[in-house]
């Protein structure tokens, strides 16, 4: 059997990598090789740029040797655990990314030619043609266009999509793009961590779309709607089908005992910020972050008629003198502005305009008064206990920041315009509309847990904001709120914390 | 009698358009915001009635206008200060988004009114966590109507999901063994504004398809749907005294 040259030299390079590796305590351990046979501890302790991220693993540890979510299971040598990496909080960073660029010169199956790369028609040894993923931490998602039900039912769709600029090939040519019946869309991967959250439903109604919640074709009890950026699949089962068999490259089905091994684990993870490198332990003097209270509570909860939305951090509001006394004056205003931004975060209102799902079809009325806490309102989450499908403008112009790496598309309404962007617009992910077929629903993205954030930047579906700082920025410009430089600083500083 | 009784008094004072506290106004505008800030949701919604040209706060509306569209109001008098957003006040009373009118978005600053502190009160449904009360038998043919805007089907947050959630609660009691779903629409025109506004026929099976798929997926009783233009007016006490609002509507019939 011949070896290629470049394999027997990555343990060197690993070497090197892991030397190198300094601020965030890199070493072998912080990746996780699909099918190594690591055991999986109850606790588990990352560092990342802004502290230390935790992950617990509830009913003991596990042994991974042989689980289907770490071995690989398709030809591609990857499985779930290689975009969902522990220490990115069960996401993948753009980091990490790129820290396994270096290690294995683009061996690593992360690379996978398929939606590890730009597009697979590109020349695969070139770093240039992974750029996506590597800057902006973005898989490939090819979806079938015009789309098609969970159980494969076609959907006619109300709009037409023309691709207007197609900057890495996977829109356009013989095999891609809407003329060949696909679709290119580019996404990060979202955590597979703190699940009963994402999973949980609070009312029956999904009032966004409408109607009472779709019912799960296994339970045939209501779905939460909250698990993927373009709501396709609405539980694990689905999810974990649409991900074996395209990023795993997994021809054959999943069976019943590889979805309940991949579901038990799912359900067991929980992951958040434990310390803060400028604050400290998120769980003391009387805040009550970190993963443990994760763990510990119940699902599901609308923080505006039981626990606040971050009230986690309201003890240090008030720090008596006492404790203020013990710790460093650079401690003390750190916890001080995490507590400023929980409350900036649910107190400071600004006009939300011009967003589906928020200012149409629903009748919140177009402009409405607001905070961050409209959305993301549940409760030690902060992703939305309905289902959480809206318009950000991220995607989808005027909104969006220019990014020329990225597809974009036309979208033509063919019945009724869409409520805010006309009859002719365009976007650069459809997201929830490729999902639906409706016009209206075009540029629509599940809001996400806010969850273990400093372990796995960049943020939103596309990658548009490359820190937190991007994220509020982009919030201020979107909507014109006009936060102070100190609100600014305090809502990164608590999302750090998160 | 009652009920004749009843529609004779909603439909009176409609023509005469008296703006005595309790009568009906029903005109066509671009709304104006005002940019109160009494907390979320507190802005104020304005409508003007080019008719008249009187300026009424339209804020308690359970469907709130856009800014970039016409609105059907649809409300009656108060005799509510206007002070909390510098009108008089209607309520009840519905703006029904007109997505085929553009307007030029207006916005006035607060200029002193405070708005309205968002409370959560009047028809808004508990958690699932929250075990609904079983309601009492003996249970027999019962009929529940919702209601929807102008043209429209969407089922409207915190007005029809708490008249669903009651239905449904009564219907998973009750067993019956089939449900009939009738969408009713507003077919027959009439002056508005000087504008010539009816629904769409259509809008009616709509009604109904989207109600029964909503059931489906709440109750497992067998569905069945039925649809009808030209619907008149009804005194059912959740259309709030308000004839527009009760002829744009769908029943759900259960039936034993």
């Amino acid at each position: 059997m011949r070896v290629p040259v470049r394999r027997l030299l990555l343990p060197l390079a690993a070497l090197c990598a892991f030397a190198a590796a300094g601020a965030r305590g890199d070493g072998y351990d912080r990746w996780w090789e699909p099918g190594e046979g690591r055991t999986f501890p109850v606790q588990l302790d990352y560092p990342n740029d802004q502290g230390t991220l935790r992950l617990l693993l509830t009913g003991g540890p596990l042994e991974t040797k042989g689980h289907p979510f770490f071995e690989p299971l398709g030809p591609n040598g990857r499985a779930c655990i290689t975009c969902h990496q522990p220490a990115d909080s069960m996401s993948l960073s753009a980091q990490t990314a790129r820290e396994r660029w270096d290690t294995t010169q683009g061996e690593d199956p992360l690379f996978a030619a398929s939606d590890g790369s730009n597009c697979p028609t590109l020349p695969q040894g070139d770093r240039a043609s992974h750029s996506l993923l590597l800057e902006r931490g973005l898989f490939r998602i090819q979806l079938p266009w015009p789309t098609r039900e969970w159980n494969g039912k076609p959907i006619v769709p109300d709009f037409r999509i023309e691709v207007v600029r197609d900057p890495n090939g996977c829109n356009s040519g013989p095999k891609y793009g809407p003329a060949a019946g696909n679709l290119s869309v580019y996404r990060r991967p979202r955590p597979l961590a703190n699940m009963k959250y994402l999973l949980a439903v609070g009312f029956p109604f999904a009032p966004k779309q409408g109607y009472a919640l779709p019912l799960d074709p296994d339970t045939h009890k209501p779905m939460s709607g909250n698990l993927m950026a373009d709501n396709r699949t609405g539980n694990l089962r689905l999810q974990m089908e649409d991900a074996s068999s395209t990023h795993l490259a997994f021809a054959r089905r999943l069976t019943r005992e590889q979805i309940d091994r991949i579901t038990d684990f799912e359900m067991r993870i929980f992951a958040a910020q434990q310390t803060s490198n400028r604050g400290g332990a998120v769980d003391t003097l009387g805040a009550r972050g970190g993963p443990a209270k994760l763990r510990d509570s119940e699902p599901g909860q609308l923080g505006s008629i039981g626990e606040p939305v971050w009230s986690e951090f309201a003890a240090w509001e008030h720090i008596p003198p006492a404790d203020a006394a013990r710790l460093k004056p650079e401690e003390l205003a750190f916890r001080q502005s995490v507590a400023r931004g929980a409350k900036v975060f649910r107190d400071k209102t600004f006009l939300i305009t011009d967003s589906a799902g928020i200012n149409s079809r629903i009748g919140f009325g177009n402009p409405v008064r607001n905070s961050c806490v409209f959305c993301h309102n549940m409760t030690q989450m902060g992703n939305d206990v309905a289902p959480g499908q809206v318009d950000l403008g991220t995607t989808t112009m005027p909104f969006a920041d220019p990014m020329p790496d990225l597809p974009l598309f036309r979208i033509t309404c063919l019945k009724a315009p869409h409520p805010h962007y006309g009859r002719v617009f365009y976007t650069m992910d459809p997201g929830f509309g490729l999902t639906s077929g409706r016009c209206a629903d075009v540029g629509k993205i599940t809001l996400q847990s806010m969850r273990g954030l400093s372990a796995r930047a960049p943020y939103f579906s596309n990658g548009l904001a490359k820190d937190l700082r991007g994220v509020v920025d982009y919030y201020d410009r979107r909507y014109n709120i006009g936060y102070t430089e100190q609100e600014k600083q305090d809502l990164v500083n608590l999302m750090s914390v998160l | 009698m009652k009920t004749i009784a009843a529609l004779l008094m909603l439909a009176a004072p409609m023509a005469a358009q008296a703006q005595e506290t309790g009568s009906l106004v029903r005109f066509v505008a671009c709304p104006t915001y005002r940019d109160a800030d009494s907390g979320r949701k507190s802005g104020c919604w304005l409508a003007d009635d080019r008719a008249t040209g009187r300026r009424w706060d339209v804020s308690l509306s359970p469907y709130k206008p856009d800014w970039n569209f016409a609105v059907l109001v649809e409300g009656r008098v108060t005799d509510a200060k206007p002070d909390a957003c510098g009108a008089p006040v209607l309520d009840p009373v519905r703006t029904s988004r007109l997505l085929d009118q553009p307007c030029v978005r207006h916005m006035l600053p607060a200029e002193g009114y405070p708005g309205r502190r968002y409370k959560l009160q009047g028809r808004y449904i508990d958690p699932l966590s929250v075990p609904r009360a079983v309601p009492p038998g003996p249970y027999a043919e019962r009929t529940f109507p919702v209601y929807f805007e102008f043209d429209n089907d969407f089922l409207i947050y915190q007005y029809d999901d708490y008249l669903l959630d009651k239905a449904v609660t009564w219907i998973r009691a009750a067993k019956p063994k089939k449900l009939v779903v009738t969408g009713f629409a507003a077919t027959v025109p009439e002056m508005v504004s000087g504008q010539r506004i009816a629904e769409r026929p259509e809008v009616a099976r709509e009604r109904a398809e989207t109600i029964a798929e909503t059931l489906r997926r709440l109750v497992e009783v067998p569905v069945e749907v039925k649809w009808q233009a030209g619907s008149q007016p009804t005194a059912e006490p959740d259309a709030d005294r308000l004839p527009g609002q009760s002829q744009r509507r769908a029943e759900i019939r259960a039936l034993f």
